[in-house]
């Protein structure tokens, strides 16, 4: 039996293992967060966390997150809450068309979670697999630089 | 429900109620009171409630203009900015204000909103003051609220002179706006109001809208990839094989109609794996222009021409010119790349269809959805969600068509999800251009003629579903696009400007900036050209030219901004690294829409960039750009806008262009269309010019129009030499500057001849080993020896076993694979019938469950033992050594009867096994014992007194019932391992290479104990790479072995490499061969590949670039098949993917097969090869290879979706 925990939440999901996680999130549990944008692992517009860590869900089955806690964009905090990250994003306008800011937040959030002070370099690095068509990568990274601040005071 | 804007509403549910007031227009200008509320535009609703709701035909595509509306309508009604709700795009309810193109939302299209809102609050104010008995001009409006302007406290809301009205307006055609000195909303910044939702995961986008039953769908498109024009098109389709997808669960519908061909099923993987699945067969269709040389593609393509301009004597001027500067200059098809790969949901209902879609156009969409289903527009509805960032016209309308066929075809509420490669196959591509200039410069060092055209193969790209079902023709239509901004904006004495319309070549439609983008190319890279033949400063002689006082005053202020330095020749300033830097200057009026058309915002570049003459890599390291928009509704969206615009045309440039087979498309993920990086992105300094008092134009597009000139006369600038075609990729810049003497690095040496390997791994010699076969078979087979069945008993009971024999009868089952072996993808564990690939044909595995009727339930354990040690069934019969007896002959007594005990207290599955599909004469059993003679002996393992324990238990696990040699040993001939130095010294299983174990491993850090022991404990080695193949499930059902026969497993194999010295610093030496590898990222053997590589493999294997993910992160740089004396492994890891179920922690890693062709392949492998095993010869006939692979996918590729 699959059994994952999904924003805190235990799910048995009483699907096959080969299930596509990103399917499972999007469809079964109707959570808009993760978005499709590849389903190869290169734009990272899936991202989740996966015990913490960034994951790219559209390439992950059940099967390979079995027993393991998976976060999306909608449960980074609490109810109506928003995670400073979240936070940041919005006050810097950190999206034009928003198709990939799921997956510069859940990021940011694995980045500045391993390391809360990256300088400018790491920043645009730990970014640099994900895709933005619009242009907004100066205020995407004005974005992490304000989350790394409001999360400092 | 929509977070922005709710849906389902229609115009009479909104003004046919008491409490509003709706500003509205009829269409046949009747009297808007008497009408029926269905036929009116309604343009601004006021509700007793005091809220504001404005609608607008047009949609928000990522750009902001939700906000910048809003702001409009905020202004002129006097109410807080939070109280206006924009509806945008919704068929039901918002107006038509056609297409959302050309950057005309605030520049044209708002007009008719303000006017509604400034006539609405001028209505409620009357209202007011007739009921305070005051004149209007005493009252003033705060928020909502009419006050006086002096001595009076009373006050009355809009809410409150609403309450029990029922008001309709007709939009007049004058109506008093406020003037630009009272604005307090308009020409502040206004925080964004969609970010909130799309920050927290809100229902916002088209892809992320369900109803209640809703199916999902996929299409499978037709192999003339994002070609939509010919004979062939929509009449391709010879038949589909539905067989091929009997076996997929949940399937709905195959829905089939000319070429067009939709899969509807309840989940959606089910939907995709029926896409993948389906077989269908097609008819050839011609091969396409040979677009890798586009200049003569575009050449060729027929045209008319189309006089633009013709002023002076363009022909005498250039006859009598002193200087000619005749040029071409070529654009590349390039795709809109939205990341959302497009999606829509439809529904029928009650006789009308409801689509929700991310269509930039929603009443065209309404139009073009009627005629697909023969129903009237007035029972259509089309709602516009937002959706991925499209900047033109992507897959969105013909993906909502596409869901319209389905749901009609079910009757139920379909989503239709377009792949990754659909939408970058068969969006309609912004198209590529040519441009040619023949200008003529007189002694003075002026331009006195201009002789310009332009070839643009234009298309309307209709929506696919009508192409495909034959609604609407497939011959090619001429529309004329390539005008845009072909007239540039230089004043010269003598001037020809000739558009040459042509049919599409590739799917196109417009993408921003379209057709202006190029021409600007020419136009702007031409006048830098002339400048510095004529010996003047770029900026200094546009200014010559530059007639527009704004536009010269952008052109002179930015000038200023950017500290320009005045220059006659190039600078090619070299830095201590060789690096050579440049800045060049480019200015573009954007003039868009049917020509003449008018202009958007005015706007300039100065860009700096870096070029590095050993590699050819052009660097854009500033852009300083300087904008006239007007009046700014939103200031710093606006700048956000120019943001996007600077960086998305830097990747356009630099980057970006579609590639083509002679079959079509070929870049059909991101790796075939890399886009510009975070790390790559530019700093950009934004100039706006302050112009409150002008009108507001267009700022959606401007900022991308100077880009590529920008970007070639700074590259002109840092080292002399002109470039004329995009994108301006290291290798293309390289060659230019070989060419011209510029670059700093040798021609490449020709690669090196494959060597000669070390010993070729043996073909199976199948008519050899026929003849051996044949010979024995002539001796006579019933001389051969048969042996006796051993009586069937009944079924042991299992409670006889202690559990702890069980369980380590377990853990040998596992270690022998025996689950791996005789277990079917979903299928009962242990029931047989797995098919084992062997070049004398397939074997089947058989059920070795205790039941006594097909499986081994009435098996002795004599007869158990006899068929482990040699090979020979319960009856007699002779087994095929695609069971490994020769190696389970090895194992001890003691062994054999734990696994015995296991498998007699498995549940007994009825399940009979399969026939052997081995070709005459390996289908003679009796053959078997011949072999056996030759290649078997029958004896346990005997441990070697001379070597410690450690190792004699670790020989006894690998030789044993671990069986490795049985895919790491080479076989001869007659399919018998090789022996001696070829013991394990690499062999191939069910397509795979399975390296060599010993010294003749190519692995280029030899492996050692520790290594053996990760990789078989976890799957992975940091120092080797991550199992893959047969290899994954072997790893997998490792885990139940303890972990010191792991460790005496990996003591054994370490022992083999006679070379191996234990590594001191492992991790050392990964880093040594990933820092050098790091240094061979440039100057790639195969620059296709290199592409192939950034945008599809780094994420997961560059080292030290990019975020931690889930997962390993395998280096290359040491891996075992990309070291390997065959590219097999490697492609296969391609093309299959690599997933091991159990081993979910090492993460996975895609299939390549949809989005990468051959071609592609052997790109990406000598890539790879060359940059990451250097001291390798480089792989031979890559190309048959692959041919090879994905003609005969792996049993794995099928074994690896199994569930575990």
């Amino acid at each position: 039996m699959q059994e994952l925990v999904v924003n805190g939440v235990t799910r048995q999901t009483g699907l096959p293992g080969r299930t596509p996680l990103l399917a499972y999130l999007r469809n079964d549990l109707e959570l808009n967060g993760p978005k499709y944008g590849c389903g190869l692992a290169e734009c990272g517009s899936c991202t989740v966390l996966v015990d913490g860590v960034a994951a790219r869900a559209c390439v992950l089955t059940l099967a390979d997150v079995q027993g393991r806690a998976i976060v999306t964009l909608e449960g980074l905090a609490p109810g109506s809450q928003m995670h400073p990250v979240q936070a940041a994003f919005i006050k810097e306008a950190g999206a034009q068309c928003g198709y990939c800011l799921n997956g510069m937040i859940m990021t940011a959030v694995a980045l500045l979670n391993e390391k809360p002070e990256p300088d400018d370099a790491e920043i645009r690095e730990a970014l640099r697999y994900n895709l933005c068509r619009c242009g907004a990568h100066i205020e995407i990274f004005n974005s992490v630089k304000r989350a790394i601040a409001d999360m400092r005071s | 429900m929509n977070d922005l804007q709710d849906y389902g509403k229609s115009r009479s549910d909104l003004i046919d109620r008491d409490g509003t007031l709706a500003i509205v227009r009829a269409a046949d200008g009747s009297d808007v009171v008497a009408a029926d509320a269905e036929r009116l535009d309604l343009f601004v609703l006021v509700d007793a409630a005091g809220s504001i709701t404005a609608f607008h035909g047009h949609v928000d595509m990522g750009t902001g203009i939700r906000t910048a509306l809003a702001q409009i309508v905020a202004e002129e009604l006097d109410v807080a900015f939070s109280r206006v709700r924009m509806v945008l795009g919704d068929t039901s309810v918002t107006p038509d204000f056609g297409p959302t193109i050309a950057s005309e939302t605030i520049q044209v299209t708002s007009a008719p909103l303000r006017r509604a809102a400034a006539q609405a609050r001028i209505y409620l104010v009357a209202m007011a003051a007739e009921r305070l008995g005051v004149k209007a001009e005493d009252l003033v409006v705060h928020d909502g609220l009419v006050g006086f302007r002096a001595g009076d406290n009373r006050s009355i809301s809009y809410g409150e002179l609403l309450e029990g009205e029922r008001i309709r307006l007709a939009l007049a055609d004058h109506v008093e706006t406020k003037p630009v000195a009272d604005y307090k909303i308009v020409g502040q910044s206004q925080p964004r109001v969609d970010l909130d939702a799309k920050a927290s995961g809100g229902l916002v986008y088209v892809h992320d809208m369900r109803v209640p039953g809703m199916l999902h769908g996929r299409v499978v498109r037709p192999p003339y990839g994002g070609i939509d024009a010919g004979d062939f098109v929509g009449t391709s389709l010879i038949s589909v094989d539905e067989s091929s997808i009997a076996h997929v669960q949940g399937l709905v519908a195959l829905v089939i109609e000319g070429d067009f061909i939709g899969i509807v099923a309840e989940r959606e993987e089910q939907a995709e794996e029926a896409m993948r699945c389906l077989r269908a067969e097609w008819k050839p269709h011609p091969a396409m222009a040979d677009l890798r040389d586009l200049e003569a593609a575009l050449m060729a393509n027929p045209s008319t021409s189309r006089l633009l301009l013709d002023k002076g004597d363009v022909d005498a001027a250039l006859a009598s010119a002193r200087t000619r500067i005749t040029r071409n200059y070529v654009w590349p098809y390039q795709l809109h790349g939205s990341i959302g790969p497009s999606a829509a949901l439809a529904q029928f209902e009650n006789g009308r269809v409801r689509v929700w879609s991310g269509t930039q156009n929603p009443v065209p969409m309404r139009a073009d959805l009627a005629l697909l289903l023969g129903i009237p527009e007035s029972v259509v509805d089309v709602v516009r969600m937002e959706a991925a960032g499209c900047y033109g016209r992507n897959g969105a309308d013909d993906v909502t068509a596409d869901a319209a066929l389905l749901s009609r075809a079910v009757g139920k509420p379909v989503r239709v999800q377009l792949t990754r490669d659909q939408e970058h196959v068969w969006e309609p591509k912004g198209a590529a251009q040519l441009m040619s200039v023949d200008g003529g410069i007189d002694e003075g060092g002026d331009v006195t003629a201009y002789d310009f055209s332009c070839r643009y193969p234009s298309n309307a790209a209709p929506s696919l579903a009508l192409l495909l079902t034959g609604r609407v023709s497939n011959k090619a239509a001429v529309i004329q696009m390539g005008d845009r901004t072909a007239i540039g904006p230089y004043e010269y004495a003598n001037h020809r400007v000739v558009c040459h319309d042509m049919a599409p070549i590739a799917r196109a439609a417009w993408l921003r900036g379209v057709s202006a983008m190029p021409n600007t190319f020419a136009h702007e890279s031409f006048i830098d050209e002339a400048a510095f033949v004529a010996g003047v400063d770029p900026v200094e002689y546009r200014l010559r030219y530059l007639k527009d006082p704004r536009a010269s005053e952008l052109v002179r202020q930015l000038a200023q901004r950017a500290d320009w330095e005045p220059h006659t020749t190039p600078r090619m300033e070299r830095d201590e690294n060789g690096v050579l830097h440049g800045r060049g200057f480019a200015y573009a009026l954007y003039v868009h829409s049917k020509f003449p058309g008018y202009g958007a915002a005015w706007s300039a570049w100065v860009a700096d960039v870096a070029v590095d003459p050993s590699t050819g890599d052009v660097s854009v390291t500033k852009v300083t750009v300087g904008q006239d928009s007007g009046l700014m509704i939103n200031p710093d969206g606006v700048k956000h806008q120019i943001h996007g615009n600077v960086i998305q045309s830097v990747s356009r440039v630099t980057r970006e262009e579609v590639t083509f087979s002679e079959i079509g498309v070929t870049s059909r993920d991101w790796g075939g269309y890399p886009l510009l990086t975070m790390p790559e992105m530019p700093s950009i300094d934004v100039m706006m010019v302050p112009r409150p008092n002008e009108d507001p134009l267009g700022v959606g597009e401007s900022a991308s129009v100077p880009s590529a000139a920008a970007i070639a006369n700074a590259i002109y600038d840092a080292t002399g030499v002109r470039f004329r075609e995009l994108p301006f990729t290291p290798d293309r810049i390289l060659k230019g500057l070989r060419e011209a003497g510029v670059a700093t690095a040798p021609e490449p040496a020709p690669l090196a001849p494959p060597a000669a390997r070390s010993r070729p791994k043996k073909p199976w010699l199948i008519p050899l080993a026929a003849a051996a076969f044949g010979a024995i078979g002539s001796l006579g087979v019933q001389t051969l020896p048969i042996r006796s069945a051993i009586s069937p008993i009944a079924r042991p009971d299992a409670s006889l076993y202690s559990a702890q024999t069980i369980a380590r009868g377990q853990a040998l089952a596992k270690l022998g694979a025996c689950f791996t072996c005789h277990t079917v993808d979903d299928g009962i564990p242990l029931a047989g019938g797995r098919a084992i690939e062997t070049p004398f044909g397939n074997v089947f595995s058989t059920n070795i469950t205790p039941d006594v009727a097909t499986g081994i339930g009435g098996w002795s354990f004599e007869a158990f033992a006899r068929a482990m040690r040699e090979g020979v069934h319960q009856d007699g019969k002779h087994l095929y050594p695609a069971f490994p007896y020769t190696s389970f002959a090895r194992t001890s007594d003691s062994d054999l009867h734990a696994l015995y005990a296991f498998l007699m207290a498995q549940r007994a599955v009825a399940q009979a096994n399969k026939g052997n599909e081995l070709r005459f004469p390996f289908s003679m059993r009796p053959l078997m014992a011949l072999w056996n003679t030759m290649f078997h002996k029958a004896t346990t393992f005997a441990a070697d007194p001379a070597r410690s324990t450690l190792w004699n238990r670790g020989a006894y696990l690998v030789e044993g019932l671990g069986h490795c040699s049985a895919c790491h040993s080479p076989r001869n001939a007659l399919g018998a391992e090789e022996t001696g130095q070829f013991h394990l010294a690499g062999g191939m299983v069910d397509g795979w290479a399975a390296p060599a174990l010993n010294a003749r491993s190519r692995a280029p850090i030899a492996w050692d104990e520790k290594a053996f022991y990760d990789y078989l404990r976890t799957g992975f080695s940091p120092a080797h790479g991550a199992a893959a193949g047969p290899m994954g499930p072997v790893v997998a059902e490792l885990k139940d072995l303890p972990d010191d026969d792991i460790r005496a497993m990996a003591h054994y194999l370490a022992s083999l490499n006679s070379q191996t010295v234990p590594s001191t610093d492992t991790a050392a030496a990964i880093a040594k061969f990933d820092a050098q590898a790091a240094t061979r990222a440039r100057m790639p053997a195969s620059y296709a590949g290199a592409r192939i590589f950034d945008g599809a493999c780094a994420v997961c294997h560059e080292q030290g670039r990019g975020p931690m993910l889930f997962g390993v992160k395998p280096s290359l740089a040491v891996n075992t098949a990309v070291h390997a004396d065959e590219a097999d492994t490697l492609v296969r890891v391609i093309l299959e993917g690599i997933r091991v179920p159990g081993l979910g922690e090492l993460g996975v890693m895609p299939s390549f097969q949809h989005h990468l062709d051959d071609a592609q392949i052997a790109e990406l492998a000598t890539y790879i090869r060359a940059r990451f095993a250097p001291d390798r010869a480089a792989w031979a006939d890559l190309s048959g290879t692959i041919g090879k692979i994905r003609a005969r996918p792996s049993l794995d590729s099928a074994r690896a979706r199994a569930d575990h």
